[in-house]
């Protein structure tokens, strides 16, 4: 759009759309602020106060009041840290090898001719729109039979197919892999691993980046296939060891509220960072597809 | 085949390899044995008996399912008509080329959405308490006459949990919108503009045909999304595993998951979960169908 | 190649990396001996002190005591029930959680049975009788009761004194809500009422059952048949409505559980709680300044001279058949459960009464006890003990419960509808509803193949 005079609104028009964003991005905040803010509390001073305490320190807010005491106690008595490790390598290694795999599957079946190619791409595509919960249930019969029930193995072997990241390779490289680069390549001799690593994958790196974050969120935040998978407790990510802080410190709100900062703090932070990615990635698949 | 002569034919299957293998033993296999399990009864995986049709029988006079169906119909139609409008009016408020500080807003928007939905039951399940909640102390600081006692979880279990979803998605869907919003040729507006179009009839003639496709997508994926609601509602009510005051808060999934993982009834969850299965293919089939009437 | 490698990526791989690498280096530790499962804070206080003392006669086979959530313990202890995942040797299973273990057939009940050991052992005699219902499927016992739970009502003795008024001629449930009916009130002016006189509501979940088994209403019989639809049932739950519904509704639910719980009832949200021992405990130790506030006094009665007490929670601790040394921990769980010193602690801790018989003459039942303005709580639970309503078991207890909640909650909302708000105007209805119940209740337990006569 360009920002041509006839666009221009008069000032009271922007001033009210001003004040619609400032207000519903101020209710989308609230909760968070609220939480940091329970987060510092004490126990005792929990119900005391909407946000923070208030007493005679600057701005009305008993700033003495205020504790870390909540995140010493998780990463000191409780099994936080271990949890802490245990999210950030299922999340990582997952999403390195699933972003890998679909770049390599989305690969060969885009830029390769063989037969039965059309049946496959129908077959994965199809699956789609399995819901996830119809197939939890054999999966987890399936990795029983396999010993794999609480091992780390278990998380990561079903992740490793998602046939909607498949889908956004398949397009990314249909959209911008051309087939005379490979074939020059193959003239001059290039091995297939080769190029695949040293041509295919640069071209579609901003897909790389974007889906390696879609599913490092989507595994981080997963709550029901660890706890169904993941019996023993140092295995267990922070999704299910904080939401298992309900039932022995129900009557502690700022120790879970802070156990819930915690988990929420890091996927925050690597959005913050990578977010245009992120966003670009997400919606890529949909509006340009 | 040009091509076939300067690759090997296993080239293809090499890359696709890991991928399929992984595909075949934890999607397509499942696949196939819910389908058989859904003519079994089980308790865990180790004790298995074959009953025939017998789940399916049961099903249509299980109320417990039917409630839950009703309870996914009506989330899904609530979540529809709140989450769709929602996205698009902030996209709307967002699409404009001199707006100050449009990045921060989005991120801001989008934020709720990283939230895994453990982490979102626990802040509502704190913050919509009975009188001591920040939603019912605050709005009863604000506004005298809001009851302190509002039962947000123990009565209105569908209001809570719509609008729980509705701070958590309205942000993802928004920025769907707003991609797709970007991609409305600013020539078609000032051309209305120009033709004296209200703001309104610029965006019920210009921008709505435009974006039609991605909200065809949108529409598609929060219905889907909708009928599959399952860990927010199980894990707010998890003292009744999910089943909430009175059943309002049991949905399709939910009924399944606990069938399955808490009673070991593996057959009787496949059943549901091929039931789901049809639906969800069928809302697909039907959402296709009316796309392509409207490119006719 | 290095052109792929955006920030992200980088990022994500130096965590994949760093995260390997120390999972390597930090295996999971392991106990040497029994492991046993608490999911109580109380329980685990008391185990790990007789765990010290058993641990010193059996350096080679000690027991590490872990304390866990219920849900956690429910979802590893089926796990390991269904699928072998890893399994403590003894686990302590709340009342909620023993319904899905003997759903299957009885040979697939993951714990050791009991029922000959009891036998052989003389135990059985010795341990309060309804104490076992919930324990025993198909006539097999597969647990130790940890307690009794006798019922009392707790409530604020100081504003009911306050106010002049002498619980001792309350009998029954209406002279309840009749005579501290001038403790309801709107304390801030603003129209509603901040005090309500009972601590329930439609959407209590345990506490239909409570009030039920008082009245000699039940869900099951001794064959295990359900038995919501009993007309004493339909009695019940019309005038339960009767409490719940309505512009005047007398009672009102805290929900126990969460710190915001603490705070309505130091406030006196509510003036009486429905309190079987274990709670009394925990008001104690959750609400230390508010001592010389409360007392306790029977459950006042349905009908004149009946029952004054009911039955809410409770404990058992089986032996999973996973276990290397059944043997060592049943001899664990004996010291645990049927010694003197046990029964003390859990008294002192938790205020919990023994359900061993040879334990209840024991003098410090009989200390007045200074949070209940002297009374000697103790011995009052006790006294109410032989009286505890029997609690057959079900796997299809949950299921129950769960139905009975829904028929009160429904019977609430007709009576707002037809504004009905008198007992025996709402009994039809609430026949109706429980006969629904009954119906859908008996479908489930029909559908289950294993419990059929022919796969026990």
């Amino acid at each position: 759009m360009s920002p041509a005079p006839a666009h221009r609104l008069l000032r009271p028009a922007t001033l009210l759309i001003y004040l619609l964003l400032g207000f519903f991005a101020l209710l989308t905040l609230l909760p968070f602020v609220w939480m940091i803010c329970a987060a510092v509390k004490t126990k005792e001073d929990f119900f005391t106060s909407q946000f923070l305490p208030r007493g005679p320190g600057f701005l009305g807010i008993a700033w003495d009041h205020l504790t870390l005491h909540q995140f010493v106690r998780l990463f000191r008595d409780l099994p936080v840290p271990r949890a802490l490790l245990n999210s950030i390598f299922l999340a990582s290694v997952g999403s390195v090898l699933a972003t890998l795999f679909c770049a390599m599957g989305g690969y060969g079946l885009s830029k390769f001719k063989f037969s039965g190619r059309q049946a496959l791409t129908t077959a994965i595509l199809g699956t789609v729109v399995l819901p996830g919960a119809l197939l939890l249930v054999p999966r987890f019969e399936t990795l029983y039979h396999l010993g794999l029930v609480d091992r780390y193995l278990g998380i990561f072997l079903p992740a490793l197919a998602p046939a909607f990241g498949l889908y956004l390779f398949r397009q990314a490289m249909i959209n911008s892999v051309p087939a005379d680069i490979l074939e020059s390549a193959r003239i001059d001799g290039c091995g297939e691993i080769r190029i695949f690593f040293q041509i295919v994958l640069p071209i579609v790196r901003p897909m790389i980046s974007a889906y390696l974050i879609i599913s490092f969120i989507a595994l981080w935040n997963d709550y029901i296939t660890p706890q169904i998978m993941l019996q023993s407790p140092g295995r267990q990510p922070l999704s299910v060891v904080i939401f298992s802080l309900k039932g022995l410190y129900a009557d502690d709100y700022s120790l879970m509220l802070a156990g819930t900062l915690v988990s929420i703090a890091p996927v925050m932070l690597l959005f913050f960072l990578l977010q245009r990615e992120f966003i670009s990635g997400l919606t890529s698949g949909a509006v340009k597809g | 085949m040009k091509n076939s002569r300067l690759h090997s034919v296993w080239t293809p299957w090499l890359f696709l390899a890991p991928f399929l293998l992984s595909f075949t033993a934890f999607i397509a296999w499942p696949a196939v044995r819910s389908l058989m399990l859904a003519f079994e009864q089980t308790f865990g995986p180790r004790t298995i008996a074959f009953v025939g049709l017998t789940n399916f029988r049961f099903m249509l006079h299980d109320p417990f399912f039917w409630t839950a169906v009703g309870n996914t119909v009506l989330f899904t139609v609530a979540a529809v008509v709140t989450q769709i409008p929602a996205a698009l009016g902030l996209a709307l408020l967002l699409n404009r080329a001199d707006l100050r500080g449009r990045r921060l807003f989005r991120v801001i928007f989008f934020a709720p959405s990283i939230v895994g939905l453990a982490f979102v039951a626990i802040i509502y399940s704190i913050m919509l308490e009975k009188r001591t909640g920040f939603i019912n102390s605050s709005l009863h600081s604000l506004l005298p006459a809001w009851d302190p006692d509002f039962p947000w979880l123990d009565h209105y279990v569908m209001p809570s949990l719509i609008l729980a979803v509705l701070w958590l998605s309205a942000g993802f869907y928004m920025v769907y919108f707003l991609a797709a919003l970007q991609n409305v040729p600013g020539e078609l507006l000032d051309a209305a503009n120009i033709d004296g179009a209200s703001p309104w009839q610029r965006f019920r003639h210009v921008t709505l045909p435009e974006i039609r496709p991605v909200l065809n997508i949108i529409l598609l994926l929060v219905v889907t999304g909708s009928f599959q609601f399952f860990e927010l509602p199980y894990l707010l009510y998890n003292e009744t595993n999910g089943n909430g005051p009175d059943n309002k808060a049991l949905t399709i999934v939910t009924y399944l998951y606990q069938t399955g993982f808490r009673s070991g009834d593996l057959g009787y969850a496949s059943a549901i979960g091929w039931l789901l299965t049809l639906v969800l293919v069928g809302l697909a089939l039907i959402q296709r169908r009316l796309t392509q009437k409207e490119e006719l | 190649m290095l052109k792929m490698f955006s920030p992200g990526l980088w990022i994500v791989l130096l965590m994949a990396a760093g995260s390997s690498v120390l999972i390597a280096l930090l295996p999971i530790p392991t106990h040497p001996g029994m492991e046993m499962w608490v999911f109580d804070p109380n329980h685990a206080k008391i185990a790990r002190f007789i765990a010290a003392d058993w641990n010193q006669g059996h350096a080679s086979n000690p027991v590490t005591i872990h304390l866990i959530t219920g849900a956690a313990i429910q979802s590893r202890m089926m796990s390991g029930f269904y699928s072998d995942t890893p399994i403590a040797d003894l686990i302590e299973v709340e009342r909620g959680m023993i319904g899905q273990v003997f759903a299957g057939p009885v040979a697939d009940v993951g714990f050791v049975e009991l029922t000959g050991r009891l036998d052989r052992e003389n135990l059985r005699t010795g341990i309060n009788g309804p104490s076992f219902s919930p324990w025993t499927t198909r006539g097999h016992i597969f647990g130790l009761p940890h307690d009794v739970h006798p019922a009392m009502l707790l409530y604020r003795a100081d504003l009911v004194e306050a106010a002049g008024i002498d619980v001792a001629k309350i009998e029954t449930w209406d002279d309840y809500f009749r005579i501290l009916r001038p403790l309801m009130q709107d304390l801030d002016g603003d129209g509603r009422v901040d005090r309500f006189l009972l601590n329930a509501s439609p959407t209590s979940i345990y506490y239909q059952e409570v009030l039920l088994l008082q009245a000699g209403g039940r869900m099951f019989d001794e064959m295990n048949q359900p038995t919501l639809n009993e007309p004493v049932n339909a009695r019940i739950i019309a005038r339960l409505a009767t409490w719940y519904a309505g512009p005047g509704h007398v009672a009102s639910e805290i929900t126990l559980g969460g710190a915001s719980s603490m705070r309505l009832v130091r406030e006196g949200y509510v003036v009486g709680l429905l309190a079987p021992d274990w709670f009394a405990g925990s008001i104690r130790t959750s609400l230390p300044d508010m001592a010389g506030k409360f007392k306790v006094m029977p459950l006042p009665a349905w009908e004149k001279g009946g029952r004054r007490t009911s039955v809410l929670g409770g404990t058992m601790l089986g032996i999973t058949k996973a276990g290397r040394t059944p043997e060592a921990a049943w001899a664990f769980a004996k010291q645990l459960y049927l010694s003197p010193a046990t029964a003390q602690r859990l008294y002192e801790e938790a205020r919990i009464v023994s359900p061993i018989k040879a334990n209840w003459p024991e003098p410090f039942y009989d200390v007045p006890d200074p949070y209940f303005c002297g009374q000697a709580i103790g011995r009052m639970y006790l006294k109410l003990a032989p009286d505890v309503p029997l609690r057959p078991s079900s796997p299809y207890y949950g299921l129950a419960q769960q139905l009975l909640n829904q028929s009160v909650s429904q019977l609430c909302a007709y009576a707002d509808d037809h504004r009905l708000y008198n007992a025996a105007a709402l009994e039809p209805e609430a026949r109706r509803l429980l006969q629904e119940a009954q119906r859908q209740l008996q479908a489930q337990m029909d559908r289950n193949a294993f419990l059929r006569p022919a796969a026990r």
